[in-house]
């Protein structure tokens, strides 16, 4: 099966090569860097958008890039059941496009963070999550200012099982001091209603090879093998 | 300042007398106010190094005496071949006189210069370090809001261009408290070829002379003028010389230069930085041997109206020059619009050896290519000061307070507790390159990806130490900065500086430059590392006040090492293992802050650097590293080596219990040995089994070693065999003063 795999470069992406690297070299998967307005959904099994700042992140995270041509191209896969992926501000072009619920405030410390968080599994059926088991608990670094996420539609995304990470310790606990940023509820992540959309703060690609690892976890591959898999069942 | 009239123009200018005199002479004419406002510039101090071109004449030439060293000192920064095709490129330069006045901005435009700097060499930028000074933070409102926002603008600009932030250093002292000092320091990565591809000279005539990125407004006109002398409190009225920076520009900048170069039609390429277009374009002809006409009416301008004088000065950031073969011009000029950027053909090279530009059909400036890199230089007198004698006999008071508490309270001191405030806010792993993080070593590494390659940096210096003895302290800072890298397993293969001084008109303070120029070069030449580059700034000096910051002659070294099981981290591993302290510790008190924080002394006895015993001890440790015995390894650094045994202890929640009984000098006191800061020492861990084999290798290289205690899991500190009581130091309680000092005073 040839999958091949899009990471879009928006003008002031800056994750988009770590993501190109993993895919290729550590997933062994196809990935192609494109150019933001050269993008074409045809060619592509999955899209990656990066984390970065999109356009500088001027006027608010997220918000010019979520106007590019690369979005009306990913909304067609949206449409068709490919996957669409967002990492960081990736997640934040995603809500500002409304592929996804929410919205992703400025750090309640007011301050940049980076560092390595843990996320519990709530819903592994998604894309990116469905060679997890729901409880389990990864090792993730963030790096953002913007990454407080909110939604009115709480309930909602419970009821609909929409929420796919939250920030938890160690041992899987969603506790205050376990909450980098002052997310809702320790949100970390959320998707679609279809779950083929994912969007995320944290950084897998930064957290898929043993040797940048503090403790030598590479949860973050599984998230990358899941959209894979996700793939592959789509084409069965 | 010079107030000149030339045909009823009217201009300020920074220059002299005499050398308005030697332009004179080098025109054969008056210049008219464009020339001259770009001789002044290019003859200030920041771009011409005049005061301090003499004294640096005396270090070795890198390129000559390295074959490694591909560019040394120089061009826009040192570049190193590290084998398997690649080249790593690096500099450390100040932007200490923005940032007093304007933090944020000013702390971020000099990362968004020193980016640039990196990618003149061809090379991805792929790291940053930023080395700083403030007035200490305490009940001192003003030094806070310094600090905040210089982290704040590094962090913004940085993580915004995708370049990690991989580590740093910084003292709180009050000669910083109006004289900041903000140092940048960028590490670029490429290949070799992609080195050979980009070099900062226009050498063949015909080419296209190509102005891309920001447009030229009316900021940073004479930025460079503005750093070369003092800061007062006229300095506010200074801040439009300051400029703004854009990172999300900067970062397309890197990447459509990169494409660019990548298409093999750039022939010469330099950023925009101080002296704008003026030093950019007269220093691609003057070093490339060669003429150029450009014309002022294709620069694209922020605003309408700017005349040459502005647009020749102009400091707007985020601009690079390109001088681009006639055959691949639309090629290159293709790059550029897929990034959307700006640009404009500004003019071409030629044979004529003369820099002509143009506005419309008017000439306004006619002057030879290589006449504005050939500034007068200047004589300094220097002297040592006088109160230094003074200062050096204080003597170490006896402790009124137990050792255990003076303990406690070290680790809290703003110099050596956590910077993790600092570092948790630059995004240190974009670029999945960071193999050592912030806060995990003591020096950042990187793996280059598709080798097995591994760099490592550090940065920093002792400013109190500078202050006592330049000479020593410079010495103690490559020390320090080597050991550094050295504790992570990495060899040292070059440094570069920034030297960082008072007025250089005074005499004592340009003694203060000359001796750590004299012991910078001692230090590397017997030590075999080359110098590839170096930025001077002078001037941090409080006219108001009349005093000069602390000496800070700031280095950055940067180490090399295969095999990511070489690596070495600083936390202690297990219990059982061993603890030994390497290296001889002397009363070497002065300007420690054991001094400072306990007594509020200044002086003492500073520590002093013997190279052939630093040579030992680093021959010694690669040996036990070469034979797997080291298990973690940290050197010694300000407070002493229980400050360091504490840090190891920290990451795995080891305690250590240690019997200094024999292990120190009958003339030493508990407190000298405990608080000294002699270079050089280090704290290893090793296994139980390895004991006979670590002390034969000492022997074997004549090095002082002491097993000083044995790790254990009990959250304590225990020292024994001290002259006076044992102590007992909570590992809790160490963490939470190491860890809280900097919330405590930033987190209101």
């Amino acid at each position: 099966m040839n999958i091949k795999i899009a990471v879009i470069q928006f003008p002031g992406a800056n994750c988009d090569l770590d993501a190109i690297h993993v895919l290729n070299n550590v997933i062994n998967v196809k990935t192609d860097l494109v150019w933001h307005n050269h993008f074409k959904e045809e060619k592509y099994d999955g899209v990656i958008l990066p984390g970065g700042f999109a356009f500088g992140d001027y006027l608010r995270a997220g918000i010019i890039a979520a106007h590019s041509p690369a979005i009306e191209e990913a909304r067609i896969m949206l449409k068709d059941g490919r996957p669409v992926v967002g990492i960081c501000n990736g997640f934040q072009v995603l809500t500002e496009a409304q592929f996804l619920p929410g919205a992703l405030l400025q750090n309640d410390s007011l301050k940049f963070a980076c560092k390595w968080v843990n996320l519990k599994v709530e819903n592994n059926n998604t894309a990116c999550t469905n060679k997890m088991n729901l409880g389990d608990v990864l090792a993730i670094p963030i790096a953002h200012g913007e990454g407080r996420y909110y939604t009115d539609k709480l309930k909602e995304l419970e009821e609909n099982n929409q929420i796919v990470f939250k920030y938890s310790t160690e041992e899987g606990e969603l506790t205050e001091e376990a909450n980098p940023n002052g997310s809702l509820e320790n949100i970390a992540g959320v998707c679609n209603l279809e779950q083929n959309c994912v969007g995320l703060m944290p950084h897998p690609e930064r957290a898929s090879e043993e040797i940048i690892s503090p403790k030598g976890t590479i949860h973050g591959q599984i998230f990358f093998k899941s959209m894979i898999e996700f793939i592959k069942r789509r084409l069965a | 300042m010079t107030k000149v009239d030339i045909n009823g123009e009217k201009a300020d200018v920074e220059m002299t007398i005499d050398e308005y005199e030697k332009v004179r002479k080098l025109l054969a004419r008056e210049p008219n106010i464009t020339e001259l406002g770009m001789f002044d510039v290019m003859w200030s101090e920041h771009c011409s190094y005049k005061s301090s071109r003499p004294k640096l004449r005396i270090f070795e030439d890198a390129e000559a005496n390295y074959d490694y060293v591909l560019a040394g000192p120089g061009q826009d920064a040192g570049v190193i071949d590290i084998g398997d095709g690649y080249a790593l490129a690096f500099r450390i330069e100040s932007h200490n006189h923005p940032s007093a006045i304007e933090p944020y901005h000013g702390a971020a435009t000099g990362i968004g210069g020193i980016i640039r700097d990196i990618l003149c060499m061809g090379v991805r930028p792929i790291a940053l370090l930023d080395p700083l000074r403030f007035g200490t933070l305490k009940n001192n409102p003003h030094s806070q809001w310094l600090f905040k926002y210089v982290v704040k603008g590094i962090g913004d600009y940085g993580n915004c261009t995708g370049i990690p932030t991989i580590g740093g250093e910084v003292e709180f002292d009050e000669s910083f408290e109006s004289n900041c000092l903000v140092n940048v320091a960028c590490i670029g990565l490429g290949t070799i070829e992609d080195f050979k591809h980009a070099p900062s000279r226009a050498y063949n005539p015909g080419d296209y002379v190509i102005l891309m990125g920001g447009s030229t407004g009316r900021d940073g006109i004479h930025g460079v003028t503005f750093a070369s002398r003092t800061l007062t409190e006229m300095s506010e009225e200074d801040r439009p010389a300051v400029q703004i920076g854009d990172p999300f520009t900067k970062k397309l900048i890197i990447e459509a230069t990169l494409e660019a170069i990548k298409t093999g039609f750039v022939r010469g390429l330099k950023d925009l930085g101080g002296g704008g277009l003026t030093c950019a374009t007269s220093e691609l002809t003057g070093d490339g041997d060669t003429g150029g006409n450009i014309d002022l009416r294709k620069v694209f301008t922020r605003e309408p109206g700017m005349n040459s004088y502005e647009i020749m000065l102009s400091e707007s950031q985020e601009r690079m020059a390109f001088i681009v073969k006639p055959e691949g011009l639309e090629t290159v000029l293709d790059v550029f619009r897929k990034y959307e950027m700006s640009f404009a053909v500004i003019g071409r090279t030629d044979d004529s050896k003369v820099l002509k530009v143009f506005d419309g059909n008017n000439i306004v400036v006619n002057i030879p290519a290589k006449a504005l890199s050939e500034s007068p230089t200047f004589k300094r007198e220097e002297k040592r000061p006088s109160y230094l004698d003074q200062l050096l006999s204080q003597k170490t008071p006896e402790p009124t307070i137990g050792l255990d508490e003076i303990i406690y309270r070290l680790i809290a001191s703003e110099n050596i507790c956590s910077k993790e405030w600092i570092y948790r806010q630059y995004d240190h792993e974009v670029g999945v390159r960071s193999v050592v993080k912030c806060g995990e070593g003591d020096s950042g590494v990187l793996r280059i990806i598709g080798t097995n390659k591994f760099i490592a940096a550090s940065t920093g210096v002792n400013s109190k130490h500078c202050f006592l003895d330049p000479f020593n302290g410079v010495k103690g800072g490559l020390v320090e900065e080597c050991g550094n890298i050295i504790a992570n397993g990495t060899k040292p293969m070059a440094m570069v500086n920034c030297c960082n001084f008072g007025n250089p008109e005074i005499p004592e303070s340009f003694w203060y430059f000359s001796k750590s120029v004299d012991g910078m070069n001692e230090f590397c030449r017997t030590m075999r590392i080359p110098i590839v580059g170096g930025n001077v700034s002078f001037y941090n000096e409080d006219e108001v006040k009349k005093t000069a910051i602390k000496a800070t002659p700031m280095i950055m070294v940067v180490g090399l090492i295969e095999g990511q099981d070489n690596i070495i981290t600083l936390p202690f591993k297990e219990p059982g293992n061993y603890i030994f302290l390497i290296g001889e510790t002397k009363a070497e008190l002065g300007g420690s802050e054991y001094h400072s924080v306990i007594y509020g002394l200044e002086g003492g006895i500073p520590p002093k650097v013997e190279e052939v015993k630093i040579k030992e001890i680093w021959d010694f440790l690669f040996e036990l590293y070469s034979n797997g015995m080291i298990k973690a390894n940290h050197d010694v650094n300000k407070g002493g080596f229980i400050i360091t045994i504490a840090e190891m202890c920290f990451k795995n929640k080891l305690g250590a219990e240690l019997d200094l009984k024999n292990c120190f000098d009958d003339h030493l006191r508990d407190d000298e040995f405990l608080f000294s800061e002699s270079y050089g020492r280090f704290i290893i861990e090793t296994k139980p089994n390895d004991y006979d084999k670590v002390l034969k290798l000492a022997e074997k290289h004549n090095v002082n070693i002491k097993k000083i205690g044995v790790l254990n899991s009990t959250p304590k500190i225990i020292i024994k065999g001290l002259r006076t009581k044992d102590i007992y130091l909570d590992i809790q309680k160490l963490r939470e003063n190491f860890e809280s000092t900097i919330p405590n005073l930033m987190e209101i």
